[in-house]
């Protein structure tokens, strides 16, 4: 029983809450005929969208109401306004979002009322009935009724018990749905529709494949640069040295030795730099080891110690996104050496659905900020270019947690 | 020498062939695929072998696991691993089955002929060659302790763990035998190792310290 009467109570304070909404939705209700009318006859089409930004104010105050009932978050369907104030208040009459925001703000301001009050209403309701038979002789017909004024006994006896009865009936079966009535409206209307999730997808992917394009274009020509202005060039001045030592061999020996060594330098030197450029393209223990080898050397590699949490390696993922996930825990782990000052880093990586989830946590001194420093940065360039999120977590004192989201295409 | 050689390419292969003739050894086999090499180890049993990391047919570490295997199956071969790349984790799972008659370099020292020859001269005989890269990298791991040593005994102690005698790390340093010894002596003082005057198994204790 106690638990029931507490869902009630629960319930009536959601509703009830739930004018807060609800108020201004009505006022909106009574409001929007004369935004319509204003809108349509152009005068006002340029205020257009500050006349919607109240009512999606409201619309996501609902939301997140609605989402913290529901369980899940219903996200905001709005895309970012485009061009001039003209462009958007047609692209905003055009949209089925302002639509089914004003649809909700009308339904939800005539129900929400209802629903908000009712239930307030109703016990006061019930008590006043149940005192009825007391004094019902005594007041005028008029200020005293259940369902229909009360001429006599017979009725003061029954209709009265009969009101309450009802009220209760509804206080108790009808009330507790009411919260979810009002959140499945909001989430039936609210909620971005298929179309519009869709295409801003599509714009996000659209952003992001450009983005991938443009960080490969650069990648290539970085390679390009290394190879010709360090290992080409190395090279061709070694072949010099080699060419010039055989025209002197004969004349002066010792003068060519020296020849000799310096192109075997320049050699040496070209092979430093190419594996530097291999290791920039496609790190070899990678195509060895598999990411969890590779992260495995990379940690034994660190100044402090680090935990580790990978999977097996039988699930590879593409080529591209393990070079990814290796660079980016490369670069966290120099970070964490480099700057956070901490004594330990804990590194996991896993694969959750299609989605490769790599998180590079410490206990140092936290404060990294992505906007600053060239390492987060790049983690978070070379991420984007693969359609991946980056999240950085770095509270001043408690460490800091990068926690990296890349779609593995399977 | 007897020497069994593990290589894929062709022109390298002829190359090592040419410079460890050159130089008075025997070259009994060649392998040029990973699956070749531990029969040839076995029905040879040479002096030395010389392992490239990366062979056919998987182009991944199939050298670098037969070395590990042949050591398990003919305990004390001395084993040379070339590779184009180093990695410390490579370096610390050869150590792990003992460090005598190990060597790991990188391809690119074939070229200094006379150091290369004298790191194969030391694996043959049981002591140990690492890359310096390999060195500095294990340096790196331990980089908190090892603060505490003078740049100069940071230097003694790296040539130390490539495998080189104080010979040849005094003449590298352009310094006396004697200041060598000394600093090798305050080294295990600092980092707390037990003193031992074998040459060998100073080399053994200060890969172990760095390993660990």
């Amino acid at each position: 029983m106690r638990p029931f009467l507490k869902r009630v109570a629960d319930a009536a304070v959601y509703t009830a809450t739930g004018l807060r909404t609800a108020l201004p939705a009505l006022l909106g209700l009574c409001l929007l005929p004369l935004a319509i009318v204003l809108s349509l006859t152009v005068v006002a089409l340029p205020w257009l969208p500050q006349l919607v930004r109240p009512m999606r104010a409201l619309a996501n105050a609902e939301r997140r109401r609605a989402g913290r009932l529901l369980g899940h978050e219903i996200p905001e369907p709005y895309p970012v306004p485009r061009g001039g104030a003209v462009e958007q208040a047609l692209t905003l009459l055009r949209s089925p979002t302002t639509w089914r925001d004003a649809a909700w703000m009308c339904l939800h301001g005539l129900t929400g009322l209802f629903m908000g009050i009712l239930p307030i209403a109703l016990v006061p309701g019930i008590v006043f009935a149940l005192s009825l038979p007391l004094w019902w002789w005594a007041a005028p017909p008029g200020s005293q009724a259940a369902f229909v004024d009360l001429y006599t006994w017979k009725q003061a006896l029954t209709l009265p018990f009969l009101q309450a009865g009802v009220n209760l009936i509804v206080l108790l079966v009808l009330v507790p749905r009411f919260p979810y009535w009002q959140a499945r409206l909001a989430n039936t209307l609210l909620r971005p529709t298929r179309r519009v999730s869709l295409s801003e997808r599509v714009e996000q992917l659209t952003e992001t494949r450009a983005e991938a394009l443009e960080a490969h274009g650069a990648e290539l020509r970085r390679i390009e640069r290394d190879l010709h202005d360090g290992t080409q060039a190395q090279l061709v001045a070694a072949a010099l040295r080699l060419g010039l030592a055989d025209r002197r061999f004969d004349a002066d020996p010792e003068a060519s030795r020296t020849l000799f060594l310096e192109a075997r330098e320049g050699i040496e030197d070209a092979l430093a730099q190419l594996r530097g450029v291999i290791r920039g393209i496609y790190p070899p223990i990678l195509s060895d080891r598999g990411l969890g080898g590779a992260v495995r050397a990379l940690a034994a590699a660190q100044p402090v110690p680090v935990t580790l949490d990978l999977p097996d390696d039988r699930t590879r993922a593409p080529a591209a996104v393990e070079a990814a996930a290796y660079f980016v825990v490369a670069e966290a782990l120099t970070n964490v050496a480099k700057h956070s000052g901490a004594s330990r880093a804990e590194v996991a990586v896993r694969r959750d659905g299609a989605r490769l989830v790599i998180t590079v946590r410490d206990d140092g001194r936290g404060g990294a900020d992505p906007a600053r420093g060239t390492g987060l940065a790049g983690i978070r360039r070379r991420v984007a270019a693969l359609d991946g999120a980056t999240g950085v977590d770095s509270p001043a004192g408690t460490g800091t947690t990068l926690r990296v989201e890349l779609p593995c295409g399977s | 020498m007897r020497i069994v050689i593990a290589e894929d390419n062709v022109l390298l292969r002829e190359g090592l062939v040419l410079l460890l003739t050159g130089d008075g050894h025997e070259v009994a086999a060649v392998a040029g695929t990973g699956p070749e090499v531990l029969p040839a180890l076995l029905e040879h049993r040479p002096d030395a072998a010389i392992l490239d990391v990366r062979l056919p047919p998987g182009f991944r570490d199939e050298g670098l696991r037969a070395a590990i295997q042949a050591r398990r199956e003919i305990p004390g071969l001395p084993i040379l691993v070339l590779s184009q790349y180093v990695e410390e984790t490579y370096a610390a799972e050869l150590l792990a089955g003992g460090a005598s008659g190990v060597g790991y370099l990188l391809k690119d020292r074939v070229s200094r002929v006379g150091e290369f020859l004298d790191a194969l001269q030391r694996v043959a005989s049981g002591g140990t060659a690492l890359d310096p890269e390999v060195v500095s990298q294990l340096m790196t791991t331990r980089r908190d302790p090892l603060q505490t040593l003078t740049p100069r005994e940071r230097e003694v102690l790296g040539l130390m763990a490539q495998g080189l005698d104080n010979a040849t790390i005094a003449a590298t340093l352009v310094i006396t035998e004697r200041s060598v010894s000394k600093h090798i002596g305050a080294v295990f003082a600092k980092l707390d190792l037990p003193p031992s005057d074998s040459g060998h198994r100073r080399v053994l204790a200060v890969l172990a310290y760095l390993n660990s």
